[in-house]
């Protein structure tokens, strides 16, 4: 076979498979979301209304707006403490050295760990009688102790934002240290031996080259934050009441629960559109590099 | 204060904070650990001290929890989501490494792009499809919608490794006659293998630790592990014993396949875009 034709008959197959699991999902949904769309309603899934599930969201859900509004807070939340604490985090680790090199191994373990395990495990740590940062907050803030966490709204979703930082640090970190050592040391040198303090070198030095891997890291994780599932599901399961309901977990509220799969699909659409834009914003970096 | 001594009061704050944050780390790990060792009265108190027990490994194998047969659905699902994806990734990856295709740029993107597509989004159709063809509650199904999430990482993946493989030796084999498939088959693959590997391992992680096709599209037959978590609720609430044995039987192994590849972990999660 010719190269010219080899090369396409190699991709192929991996097209068919994307095209197959994630652009006809996504068609689909679309066509759904415009449908009435009931799981119990046989026929229901092809009685089309227009974009009356999206009005639906928009102007009698306050339900929806909740949601949206949880996802944004704990996006922001997540995102911004993340990408602070990985940044001290790194800069703490990225000189090397054996102790130094021993603790980036371990930082993998975290995040080989299932977000539905990091789930369970913060609901053990934080039970009222028996969890040992519910112990540990009793000491150091008296007034928190045998809280119950769960079952305060906002106290729940601080529990929530504290497993997602606590499981997203070590990669937000392993990547900074990576991007750290890519900057050429001769500047920092040069600097130093001007007399720049060490501050002055990070701010106007360290922080700008690191400029594009930080972008990298806060796109990034602001996918992973606005699609959060797993660990809310296992941890509060969306409560108490709605006071955590992510957008996913609404979506599967209202699919799968409720079996209003048209009404979940308008929803789930409106979630694509943050996403395409990040996506934007990410390919452009990805491509930059290549 | 000289200048050393400030330097050894600096190193001696770092060296606080590195331990501080491993140990913040550590914590709820060691408490798993050490919970599904303890009996179901010791695993109430806040002991660090207590006399181990291995009943807890042997109770979440036995019924009604029959953690066995999450695990078998696990791996199968995981292990076979892999033999599918590696393949056919590698294949997408050597022609997108090697030539210029029409549309390249377009699909490499929408290749990302998929990866960022919620999964709730894709699960609604798979879900009614499903139902329709009678693939709900099967490992063939779970296996059909893991190739969604694992294929954008695995092409990327094995892009990057065999972008890494330098020209000359292939084009050398092709100037002494062998066809560009024998190139692939005799030289590439074997250079391009302790990546390929590298990938299939992510993959495997990715799959094995999936959370919400399987909670949609399973409910007895075809269960996973992390799904399986949710068994063990009694009739006091959680039986937190029996859930850390069965989260060191979820995590322990993907502890060793992650520290195997730890090298390569930061590059595949981020296709690239940071090496």
């Amino acid at each position: 076979m010719r190269d010219n034709t080899l090369k396409y008959v190699l991709v192929l197959p991996a097209v068919l498979v994307v095209f197959a699991t994630a652009i006809w999902p996504l068609m689909e949904s679309a066509r759904l979301s415009a449908t009435v769309g009931r799981l119990n309603r046989p026929g229901s899934l092809d009685q089309y209304i227009g974009l009356e599930n999206y009005t639906w969201a928009f102007f009698e859900e306050p339900s929806f707006w909740n949601s949206v509004w949880v996802t944004g807070v704990y996006t922001l939340l997540t995102v911004g403490l993340t990408t602070l604490l990985a940044l001290g985090l790194a800069l703490l680790l990225a000189p090397g050295g054996r102790l130094r090199s021993g603790v980036q191994t371990l930082l993998i373990l975290p995040f080989a760990m299932s977000p539905a395990l990091i789930g369970v495990s913060f609901r053990f740590m934080f039970n009222p009688e028996f969890g040992l940062f519910d112990a540990f907050f009793g000491v150091v803030m008296p007034p928190l102790a045998d809280v119950s966490w769960l079952a305060d709204p906002t106290l729940a979703f601080a529990v929530c934002v504290m497993a997602d930082v606590w499981g997203w640090i070590p990669f937000l970190t392993l990547v900074l240290i990576g991007g750290l050592a890519s900057i050429p040391q001769d500047t920092i040198e040069a600097a130093q031996v001007d007399g720049a303090s060490g501050w002055r070198v990070f701010r106007d030095i360290t922080l700008p080259q690191l400029g594009p891997v930080l972008a990298v890291v806060i796109i990034l994780k602001s996918i992973f934050s606005l699609k959060t599932f797993d660990q809310i599901f296992m941890l509060t399961n969306g409560g108490p009441g709605t006071a955590t309901q992510t957008l996913s977990h609404y979506i599967y509220f209202n699919g799968m629960k409720y079996g209003q799969i048209g009404y979940a699909a308008s929803v789930a659409w409106l979630m694509v559109i943050p996403m395409i834009l990040l996506t934007y914003l990410y390919a452009k970096y990805v491509f930059r590099k290549n | 204060m000289t200048g050393k001594q400030r330097k050894q009061v600096w190193n001696a704050v770092q060296l606080t904070l590195i331990m501080i944050a491993t140990f913040i780390m550590l914590v709820p790990i060691v408490w798993i650990f050490l919970a599904a060792f303890k009996t179901h009265v010791d695993v109430y108190q806040l002991k660090l001290f207590f006399t181990p027990t291995l009943e807890n490994f042997s109770t979440v194998f036995d019924d009604p929890y029959r953690l066995g047969e999450k695990l078998f659905n696990s791996t199968i699902v995981a292990l076979v989501t892999v033999i599918f994806a590696i393949p056919i990734a590698t294949c997408a990856a050597y022609s997108f490494s090697r030539f210029r295709l029409r549309g390249e740029t377009t699909m490499l993107v929408m290749i990302l792009a998929t990866q960022f597509v919620p999964a709730v989004v894709i699960i609604l159709p798979f879900f009614v499809m499903f139902r329709d063809v009678g693939l709900l509650d099967t490992r063939l199904g779970l296996i059909l919608v893991n190739l969604a999430i694992v294929m954008p990482f695995a092409i990327w993946m094995i892009k990057g490794f065999i972008d890494g493989i330098p020209m000359d030796t292939e084009e050398a084999a092709m100037v002494d006659g062998s066809s560009r498939l024998q190139v692939i088959w005799n030289i590439v693959l074997p250079m391009a293998a302790p990546g390929l590997l590298t990938a299939a391992i992510f993959c495997f992680i990715i799959a094995w630790n999936e959370f919400l096709f399987a909670l949609i599209l399973t409910n007895k037959n075809a269960v996973t592990l992390p799904i399986g978590l949710a068994l063990f609720k009694g009739e006091e609430g959680d039986l937190w014993n029996l859930l850390s044995a069965a989260g060191i039987i979820i995590m322990a192994p993907m502890f060793v396949l992650a520290l195997l590849i730890r090298k390569y972990f930061v590059q595949g999660m981020t296709m690239g875009a940071v090496r």
